[in-house]
């Protein structure tokens, strides 16, 4: 069902509905009666997909209600399958979600109660001139009214004058993110990637320090999740997190000292590592459906057993890294890891610590640039697989580098050189699966064959099948590299790389 | 859009009841409904609590779309809308005689500012006028009810031969039988007679006379509103479903 309203309040706190009508003095204001108060579980994925796109989804006694701040809302049965939108019952809260990310779980963010009012402003013939309703929200943080109201043709002047009147007592008209905040004042909303200040001048041990620190801390916001086994971005998060602390490791050359930066290395190059098992079988497990789809099913049989596996072992492997999760030794050591970078004189200074921001930042990004551009000029259809992967590398690396020092640079400009740059690595991201996977896929044979080499023979059918089928993927995704680069090497780009990075010292 | 208007060139037959119920009971089956109030006394406004329009003068009527479309008035009841009336109204038909193309403006007006709705149904004024020739040509149907006495049915002989004169087309009278009451033997007989001899024009369905009707000056509000199982709601219900789909309830 969906109901659409022409007027959208937050009021924080309690409604006073004498205030409300003493305001209204042309009108008579009638309240219906409260229906019973119901609990209620706000609902959302981790990362607050909804509220961030001015949305809220409620759930109540086996309903869902979802609003949006332009007073539009749907209302469903809520008895689902599972904490997916795409495995919802069908109906209108779910048509409406369509654009909801499909990897990530709706989870409740917050409980309270909530208690229901209608609301009609009359006429001194006590004909109806405005509808709405009052929908009050409170949990143990704070309390929220929720009021809508519903313009009736003809009858624009007590529209107005009751929109006036809820603005005047403090009403919020800029949607659902005023019910968050009264509700759940303290309530951090997570972000993988938080934007991280930088000055242009700053020292660059400086902001290593702040983007590790910061990273560090995305990564251990997503613990939890992994621990729960809510869904798979949190470990997607996680290592991603993890991942772009090692390059800032890795790519900061000389702004830690040559012994720490090997040191810290290998500190994270551990805590990355028994991640890594659980997130290579989240991949091919979401991909189920895809593998299938690549070969006949007559080779689908193959297929069952291979999957089987995969999720025998997965249930192990997560198992195993929630422990780790869970084990005093590890929270000591992330603890130490988020001191170590709270503020940077704990940390051994290399020789490039002192320079500034955006030198430093242009010197690099350059370097890279130019080692890129180099190395996908060679890039021909003789060239190794190798050259492609460590182009895959060199472009990774470079936009990590962008995507850090990004807020010393024009917003604008910035966006151009990247959506280039993003279009090549999706197709150097693809050969290198395809690459992988086939690796991947022998590996598995491997495992399974007995003494003498041999495998059961659907499995071997299927894996056969798939690899070929991998293969000639593979084959035709190095065409589209050498296109997506030519595209990423034009005038354009070539110009904006120059005059934002390489300021020749004349 | 279809246009039904409810007409009787008598006063006092239930034309207003029958315009505000059957409105509502377009409404209800999902229809966008607007009700035009075009008899100065304003009463259909009155049933649904809408104050006559003060800025909606005959001419604008015709004349002005924005203002017409501005006087429309939501009612409390989801997809009815009301046009109410103003006093001025009373003046249509001078206003009407003294323009061009004067019998087909009225439809042109509806045409013009009803475009959002399915249906329009017009409460019309009592008699033969410009105003009337004008609702007969914009009309795909109109609905007229008759009380079974002597004079009533003399009126339906009038409106028939109007339209005999005229070369209207008479296909477009649906005539049913209001405030009927069972236990008058001169109202079966009317009946009767009237049946026989207009075979094509009266519906089957028969608005009984009822305390009921007579309460919604009261409560201002269509009968199925506030009595919704009496039988004058029941049978406002049937001339719904007879006018719009044919069909003839049970009962």
């Amino acid at each position: 069902m969906t109901l659409k309203t022409d007027g959208f309040f937050v009021l924080p706190g309690a409604f006073d509905d004498d205030v409300f009508a003493q305001v209204l003095t042309d009108w008579t204001v009638r309240f219906g009666t409260a229906t019973a108060s119901k609990s209620f579980i706000l609902l959302d994925c981790h990362d607050q997909s909804l509220r961030v796109s001015g949305q809220m989804l409620i759930e109540t006694d086996g309903t869902l209600q979802l609003l949006q701040g332009n007073g539009e809302s749907w209302v469903q049965n809520s008895t689902a399958k599972g904490r997916f939108v795409q495995e919802l019952l069908c109906g209108s809260v779910r048509e409406a979600l369509q654009g909801f990310p499909e990897l990530r779980a709706l989870t409740g963010i917050g409980a309270g109660r909530v208690e229901n009012r209608s609301l009609t402003i009359l006429d001194d013939q006590q004909k109806t001139q405005v509808r709405g309703d009052l929908m009050a929200l409170s949990c143990k943080t704070g309390r929220a009214t929720i009021i809508r109201v519903q313009r009736l043709r003809g009858y624009d002047r007590a529209f107005v004058a009751v929109c006036s009147a809820l603005t005047e007592m403090g009403g919020n008209a800029d949607g659902v993110e005023a019910v968050f905040q009264a509700l759940f004042p303290g309530m951090v909303p997570y972000q993988a990637k938080p934007e991280v200040r930088l000055g242009q001048t700053e020292p660059s041990v400086q902001v290593a320090t702040d983007i590790i620190r910061t990273y560090l801390t995305v990564a251990r916001r997503n613990e939890d999740g992994v621990i729960a086994d809510v869904d798979t971005e949190f470990l997607h998060d996680y290592r991603v997190s993890l991942r772009r602390v090692r390059s800032v490791l890795d790519l900061f050359k000389g702004v830690f000292s040559e012994r720490q930066s090997a040191e810290l290395k290998q500190v994270f190059s551990d805590l990355m590592a028994p991640t890594g098992r659980v997130r290579d079988l989240d991949v091919y497990l979401l991909e189920k459906d895809i593998y299938f789809n690549l070969i006949p099913s007559k080779l689908h049989v193959g297929l069952d057993v291979m999957f089987e596996q995969f999720e025998k072992q997965r249930a192990q492997e997560l198992s195993r890294l929630s422990r780790r999760f869970r084990s005093a030794a590890y929270d000591r050591s992330m603890n130490t890891l988020i001191e170590l970078f709270s503020v940077t004189d704990r940390l051994e200074p290399g020789p490039n610590a002192t320079r500034g921001a955006n030198e430093y930042a242009c010197a690099l990004i350059w370097k890279r640039y130019r080692k890129v551009c180099k190395l996908a000029r060679s890039i021909n259809e003789e060239t190794p697989d190798k050259a492609v992967h460590d182009l895959r590398i060199d472009c990774k690396k470079l936009r990590y580098l962008m995507e850090f020092f990004a807020p010393l640079f024009a917003r604008k400009r910035f966006k151009l050189i990247l959506k280039p740059l993003k279009k090549l690595q999706d197709s150097l991201g693809l050969f290198n699966d395809y690459s992988i996977q086939q690796e991947a896929l022998l590996d598995f044979v491997s495992q399974q064959s007995n003494a003498q080499g041999q495998v059961q023979a659907q499995l071997g059918m299927a894996v056969g099948g798939l690899i070929a089928v991998l293969d000639q993927r593979q084959r035709a995704e190095r065409d589209r590299v050498i296109a997506s680069f030519q595209q990423f090497d034009g005038p354009d780009t070539r110009h904006l790389f120059r005059s934002l990075f390489h300021h020749k010292k004349e | 859009m279809k246009i039904i208007a409810c007409y009787s060139n008598k006063g006092g037959v239930g034309k207003t009841t029958t315009s505000v119920n059957l409105a509502y009971a377009y409404a209800r089956a999902g229809k966008q409904v607007l009700l035009c109030d075009l008899d100065p006394q304003g009463a259909s406004g009155f049933y649904l609590r809408v104050k006559p329009s003060k800025k909606l003068t005959e001419a604008r009527f015709f004349e002005d779309v924005k203002r017409f479309v501005n006087a429309i008035r939501a009612s409390d009841f989801e997809g009815l809308d009301v046009l109410p009336a103003n006093l001025t109204f009373r003046d249509f038909d001078v206003f009407l005689s003294r323009m061009r193309n004067k019998r087909s403006r009225l439809k042109k007006a509806l045409i013009a500012a009803g475009s959002d709705y399915d249906v329009i149904i017009l409460d019309c004024p009592p008699n033969f006028s410009t105003l009337s020739e004008n609702i007969f040509k914009a009309a795909d149907e109109i609905v007229v009810p008759v009380v079974p006495t002597t004079l009533s049915e003399r009126s339906f002989d009038q409106l028939v031969s109007f339209f005999d004169e005229h070369k209207l087309r008479k296909k477009k009278l649906r005539a049913f039988f209001s405030m009927v009451q069972r236990r008058k033997t001169l109202h079966h007989e009317t009946m009767d007679m009237m049946r026989e001899r207009y075979r094509r024009r009266f519906l089957k369905c028969v608005i009984p006379f009822a305390a009921d009707v007579e309460k919604m000056g009261q409560h201002r509000a269509p009968v199925s509103v506030y009595a919704g199982r009496s039988a004058a709601s029941a049978a406002y219900q049937a001339l719904y479903e007879e006018l719009e789909n044919g069909v003839v309830s049970g009962k």
